[in-house]
Parts: C-alpha cells; sequence; structure tokens
C-alpha cells in the first residue's frame, strides 16, 4: 500500500489487462514502492515560475475547429434531408401525398428581419408546448404511418434532440457565443417543422 | 489539503497551491522520477506543478483532484520525452524494433543494494516508461499506446522485455546479498 496522491491509500499494481503471473517477484516489489518527497525543496522555484505563468485559467474557452463544424453542417443537411423526403415523398402506396400544401411549407421563406439570435429567446415554454402537443398527435396517430416513414421520423429527431443537447451544453459555457444561438435556434426551428410536417402527414392519413 | 485549498488555489492563492503542492509532491516526484530518472525528475516537477497552476481553473470535479493531477502530470512527462524522442530519435515507434533491455549491466559493486527503484532505473526509456505506466501506476496498454502513439502490441512486448530484464536485476540483487 502507499499513499495515493489524491490522498487516500491505493495498492500500486499492473492494470487488470496483463497482470502479473502468481508469485511473481516483481508483484511484491512493486507493492513495497514508497513515494518520497524530494531532497531539495521545489517549492521556491515553482513559486517564482507561476508569476509569469500567469493566473490560473479561469473558464473554459469553447471553440470549434473544422470538423466540427463539419460536422454539425452535415448534421443540418441530413436532417434537411428528412425533412424533404417526408415532404416530397414518402414510399408511394404507403401514404396519401398531397404535395400542394407541403410543398408550398418548404419553399415559405423564413422571416428574414429577425436576426437568429433573437431566435434562439423565443418563448420556451410557448416553444416547448407546441412540441409537446405535436408530439402527442404523432403519437397517437402515428400508426396511421407507414413503419419506414415513422422510423426516418423517429432518427431524424433524435439526431435534432442532439444537436439541441450539445448546443445548450456548450451555451452553459459561453453564453454570449453568437454561432452556438444561432446553432441552437436553427436546430429548435427544424425540430418544430419536422414535427409539424410528420403531424400533419399522420392526420391527413399521410 | 484541503478540496478549499484547491478552490483557493483556482482563484490564484499562491499560499493554498503550495499546500497543494505539498500534498501531491512525494507522487508526483516519484513519477517523475521512475519515469524520467533521477537527474530529470526535480525540473519535471516542477514544471508538472506550474502546469497545474495554469490548468486549476479547468478541474471540474468529475474525477477526483488526485486523479486529475495524476494524469495531468504523466502528460507533462510523456509530452517532454515526445520532444526529446524527437530530438534523440530514440523513443518508442512501431516501426522501430523492440528495445534492448536483457542487456542490463552487471552492477561494479556487488554490495550494493538493488532495489526496485533502482532496478527500474536501468531500463531504456521506452521500457522504463511502459513498465512504470503499467505495472505501478495501472495504465492500460490501450491508454499507453495512445499517451505514447504507439501500438498496444508494442507496449505488450515492451512490457513483457522490461518485467523479465527487471525479474534478472532482482534475483541478481538476492544472490548478491
Amino acid at each position: 500500500m502507499t499513499t495515493g496522491i489524491d490522498g487516500r491509500e491505493r495498492r500500486r499494481g499492473p492494470a487488470a489487462d496483463d497482470p502479473f503471473e502468481a508469485g511473481d517477484p516483481l508483484e511484491l516489489a512493486v507493492a513495497r514502492l514508497k513515494d518520497v518527497p524530494p531532497a531539495a525543496d521545489l517549492w521556491p522555484g515553482i513559486q517564482s515560475r507561476l508569476a509569469a505563468a500567469g493566473a490560473p485559467q479561469r473558464a473554459r474557452v469553447v471553440s470549434f475547429t473544422l470538423p466540427q463544424l463539419a460536422m454539425a453542417a452535415t448534421l443540418l443537411i441530413a436532417v434537411s434531408a428528412g425533412v424533404s423526403w417526408l415532404a416530397l415523398g414518402p414510399r408511394a402506396g404507403s401514404v396519401a401525398t398531397t404535395p400542394q400544401p407541403v410543398i408550398r411549407a418548404v419553399v415559405e421563406p423564413r422571416d428574414t428581419q429577425q436576426p437568429d439570435v433573437q431566435r434562439a429567446t423565443f418563448a420556451d415554454a410557448q416553444y416547448d408546448a407546441a412540441v409537446a402537443d405535436l408530439e402527442r398527435v404523432l403519437r397517437e396517430e402515428s400508426e396511421r404511418l407507414d413503419p419506414q416513414t415513422v422510423m426516418v421520423i423517429e432518427r431524424n429527431l433524435r439526431a435534432i434532440d442532439e444537436a439541441i443537447r450539445e448546443a445548450r451544453a456548450a451555451l452553459d459555457a459561453d453564453p454570449a457565443n453568437t454561432y452556438l444561438n444561432s446553432h441552437l435556434a436553427d436546430a429548435r426551428r427544424r425540430k418544430l417543422e419536422l414535427l409539424r410536417r410528420a403531424a400533419g402527414l399522420s392526420t391527413t392519413g399521410g | 489539503m484541503t478540496v478549499d485549498d484547491v478552490v483557493l488555489a483556482a482563484s490564484g492563492d499562491t499560499a493554498a497551491f503550495e499546500r497543494v503542492y505539498s500534498a501531491h509532491v512525494p507522487r508526483v516526484h516519484g513519477l517523475a522520477r521512475r519515469m524520467a530518472g533521477p537527474e530529470a525528475a526535480d525540473e519535471l516537477t516542477q514544471d508538472v506543478f506550474v502546469r497545474v497552476w495554469q490548468k486549476l481553473g479547468t478541474f471540474r470535479g468529475e474525477s477526483s483532484f488526485g486523479t486529475w493531477l495524476h494524469r495531468l502530470a504523466v502528460n507533462v512527462i510523456v509530452e517532454r520525452f515526445r520532444t526529446l524522442a524527437v530530438k534523440r530519435e530514440r523513443f518508442l515507434a512501431d516501426s522501430e524494433p523492440v528495445l534492448e533491455v536483457t542487456a542490463a549491466p552487471v552492477r561494479a559493486r556487488p554490495d550494493l543494494a538493488m532495489d526496485l527503484d533502482a532496478a527500474i532505473a536501468e531500463l531504456p526509456d521506452g521500457a522504463r516508461t511502459i513498465f512504470v505506466l503499467h505495472d505501478v501506476e495501472g495504465y492500460r496498454h490501450e491508454e499507453i499506446a495512445t499517451m505514447l502513439g504507439i501500438s498496444s502490441g508494442t507496449s505488450k512486448s515492451q512490457l513483457h522485455r522490461a518485467r523479465q530484464t527487471l525479474r534478472a536485476l532482482l534475483t541478481q540483487k538476492r544472490t548478491a546479498v
């Protein structure tokens, strides 16, 4: 036993993926290893370097690498594809298509008067109520839809929920980040849009 | 040292950080001495604590502070090895043959006690690092491979050779006494 770095007693020894054989003399030798303070006092040297090192980092800086941004873009494309797939043609014969209103919804212009950052702040309660209502409709009426359609809807909803969860977690650390606010708003809008279309498909019989 | 000392140190309190240092320096120094040798241990220990100071604000309590500090210490030491390896071109790489560890030198003075720490110091850099990380500190081959940028197979073969050498050295000691 030895006093661990966290102040608790711990037994030294090999990782479980490659243990010592029974009776290996190394086992006892390793267990007996001791940690002793250095012969010289190292603190003065450390203290003199702390000033030059500056104060400890205070907050985590959130940044995104190019691959992360690419992944986010891919996710949005995949979700868009799912929405389009729903709008333009679930499997022929499985649901009755009503192209006119759906296509109108797809080309419906976004409200460009409001910046994205503001859209992230629209009332959570109102949004949550709308989402809950649509999810209820979808749940109750999902039997009318082709199972493959339901599967696509669920897969896309999971992807959007994951994007929302990640954006919220990142915003906890960096609340003023414009990109994150925009990303969150976009993901929430897409979720609402997907649910509206899915609910529309189910209540109209597809 | 208390948890409060970590919080105080993270806010820039050097007196609290000195208490953190005092509580953890034996283990960090022991790690540095075994991995890098006694001549480099003091400087590496100082490097570790300066890095700990810089990174204190990023400690989020997801693991124990000791575990966090220990992992950071290993990273600092491994980073140093990588820097030295580039210069000396002698550290482990998958393309390199397994280091010669069986030709450990016989000590000139048979009366000199050979404990495990001294035996570890006889190992070549790569084998020593892997033995300390795996058999002393409890890191798995997969973790070691990731840290050192080698394959798990290289880690296993190096460990096997290191153990053989150390057993021989310990036996040598027993027969010499």
